[in-house]
């Protein structure tokens, strides 16, 4: 299996290293310089492309961890030429788009994989199969928190461009209305308050949805570009019928450093694991997997729509002020 | 000597309210009164304590304050009775009512008899929160955008079987838990709730009750700040403590993250073969029944009054509205 890794920031850095770990080849890399694109061609020695173009021909697989407003056109591309696609999250920046991409790759035959890391962490993959057990019955209540920084400007500073990503709901939240999705299945109904909705000019982000999933499970979504650099905060809390699964980053990480240092914190805040395979890996290589084995994986191109309309059914109301069903967001995608 | 006495031994907290009484060196706690005999009895006994059924009896006491502790639809007629009986100082359990009805008559009372009414909201009284809600009105964490927070706990009826009563307690988890964030926000934005979202379900104890369980709510307040609240019965009896009382401030320089009920000892002993926490806190209650007793002795409104009982149950009959139609109700 023979794969091009398009985009070179932190995701893409990320990902080379889980395809390093499977059988499969990386061809090259392909990012908007080439001068971005050179230091993970030589420690892969692989190729530079200049264009996506450039590179279709030459590969199987194309993984695309690229900014989300390039995801639409990067994976038309690809499907369009019969490749595979590794496709970072959000998948797109709006449901429409979504389901337009999903309905080419299906034309064309070829495979998309949205990468919703967030299940392949041990913790929240552990919560799953203990939910799915069944030991301790029925969720009533889930609590997903994710809450770090503001990303620092990187490359056209599209993070902060709601344009671009889609904003805090789209880009962090949508990690956890994915997850809530696979803990308690399709969301009927969502509400959204988000401080940048009601103060444009605030210097942080914060958001909190309330999803009503179909069987009557309540989730609660906290999403924060809040605290100061580095901190990230994840945690969630599982109350079922039967059971209850806590956990908290904060409480649960092994390792505290209290050491003086005059580095800077980096750009984009990611969770540290202390893991001996990281999620990412985990990630790539059940995808490798699955493309060369024929399996389903865990989280299919469908999973990476729904949660795309999740987002977008949040962010209406936080700008609207009122709850959207998301039968009306299936009505905008139709 | 100060005398101060309590109505009714249905609400669990009169338990603690017996103990802190008799804690204040210049207060006589003179026994409780409840037409419960049974209550009279049991309980008469285990706090040794004057009990009785008979209200005339209590009120020849002559009491300077009372503690209306009875189940939660019973607070107008209990307020009614002591007004009647002459009682210029009232402390009463919250929630104020189970109707707004009910709720704008106990405060219209107050008003027109001078009566010095306190609404039981302990949780303004707790250490910890005092602290950040005073750093926060200095200004010292910011401007305030939001509030994420929790009141998550036990299904009360392991306690009392009248809290999940839809007549005598007036609902299930929204009316029990939700009042207390609602009235922290309040006290801490000095804005009121401008509007409600909520939504409920029955997944715990599915079966076992006819109230909801299970709750969330999203507030907004006039100023602009915004605040979630889980109100859920979400913690299984066995769980190591009644429950929790949690929230974040998120404000433009970051957030505080606030656990009212941390200050525990995890202890691990033979009779329960698992974990309990043991509360070391400074106590919230005895810190509420102190303002209540020191407002007797200073002739003055405590620091909680009867409207803020009144704007809580506001927001809990918004929330209800909120989730029969499904929509955003404004007050």
């Amino acid at each position: 299996m023979k794969v091009g890794i398009i985009g070179t920031g932190f995701m893409g850095v990320t990902h080379a290293a889980g395809w390093a770990q499977t059988p499969a080849q990386i061809c090259g890399f392909c990012a908007e310089t080439t001068a971005e694109a050179a230091p993970l061609a030589k420690q892969y020695h692989s190729k530079i492309y200049t264009s996506i173009d450039e590179m279709l021909p030459e590969v199987d697989v194309v993984d695309l961890c690229t900014p989300t407003f390039l995801h639409a056109e990067q994976v038309e591309k690809a499907a369009r030429a019969g490749k595979d696609i590794i496709c970072e999250k959000p998948l797109a920046l709006d449901v429409q788009t979504a389901v337009e991409m999903l309905a080419v790759c299906q034309k064309m035959g070829v495979r998309l994989f949205v990468a919703h890391v967030v299940r392949f962490f041990p913790e929240y993959a552990k919560a799953k199969a203990i939910v799915d057990s069944g030991k301790i019955g029925r969720p009533g209540t889930i609590h997903l928190r994710r809450c770090n920084y503001r990303p620092k400007k990187t490359v056209g500073n599209w993070f902060l461009d709601e344009q671009k990503s889609g904003g805090l709901l789209l880009d962090l939240s949508v990690h956890d209305f994915d997850y809530a999705r696979w803990i308690a299945g399709d969301v009927k109904n969502v509400f959204s308050k988000k401080v940048s909705s009601m103060d444009p000019e605030a210097p942080i982000d914060y958001a909190l949805t309330i999803l009503t999933h179909e069987n009557g499970t309540l989730s609660h979504i906290t999403g924060g570009w809040a605290y100061p650099p580095p901190n990230f905060q994840t945690g969630f809390d599982i109350n079922c019928d039967r059971g209850n699964i806590h956990w908290d980053s904060a409480e649960t990480d092994p390792v505290h450093v209290l050491i003086r240092t005059d580095q800077d914190s980096p750009d984009v805040g990611l969770v540290g694991s202390h893991l001996i395979e990281s999620p990412y890996t985990t990630e790539i290589k059940e995808f490798y997997d699955a493309i060369q084995n024929h399996k389903e994986a865990r989280v299919t191109s469908v999973d990476g729509m729904k949660a795309v309309q999740i987002a977008a059914a949040a962010r209406k109301s936080a700008e609207c002020g009122e709850p959207v069903m998301i039968d009306s967001m299936k009505g905008e995608a139709a | 000597m100060m005398k101060i006495g309590i109505m009714s031994f249905a609400h669990l907290h009169a338990e603690a309210y017996v103990q802190n009484i008799k804690a204040i060196p210049d207060v006589e706690m003179i026994g409780f009164v409840d037409s419960d005999e049974s209550r009279v009895e049991k309980f008469g006994r285990q706090f040794q304590v004057s009990a009785t059924t008979d209200f005339e009896k209590f009120f020849a006491e002559k009491p300077d304050g009372v503690i209306i502790c009875s189940e939660n639809n019973a607070h107008l007629p209990m307020v009614e009775m002591a007004i009647d009986a002459g009682i210029r100082n009232i402390c009463c359990e919250k929630p104020l009512a189970t109707t707004l009805a009910d709720a704008q008559k106990i405060t219209a009372l107050a008003v027109k008899n001078h009566v010095n009414l306190m609404t039981a909201f302990p949780v303004r009284f707790s250490a910890p929160v005092m602290e950040v809600k005073r750093q926060l009105q200095l200004g010292n964490y910011g401007k305030i955008y939001c509030f994420q927070s929790s009141n998550e706990g036990r299904m009360p009826a392991m306690y009392r079987k009248w809290f999940v009563d839809k007549e005598l307690a007036g609902g299930g988890s929204l009316q029990d838990h939700l009042v207390h964030l609602t009235d922290l926000f309040r006290w801490i934005t000095r804005s009121e709730v401008e509007s409600v979202f909520a939504q409920s379900n029955q997944v715990f104890h599915h079966g076992e009750v006819d109230v909801e369980t299970g709750g969330m709510a999203m507030l907004k307040f006039r100023n602009g700040v915004f605040a979630s609240i889980d109100c859920s019965w979400s913690r299984p009896d066995y769980y190591p403590i009644w429950g929790g009382l949690s929230f974040e401030v998120i404000t433009d320089r970051g957030a505080i993250q606030v656990d009212a009920f941390k200050q525990n000892l995890s202890v691990y002993h033979h009779e329960t073969k698992g974990l309990s926490l043991v509360d070391w806190g400074s106590d919230s209650n005895q810190g509420m029944i102190d303002e209540f007793a020191a407002s007797i002795r200073e002739n003055r409104q405590a620091s909680v009054s009867a409207e803020d009982g009144l704007r809580a149950v506001e927001v809990i009959q918004a929330a209800y509205e909120s989730v029969a139609s499904g929509k955003v109700v404004y007050l």
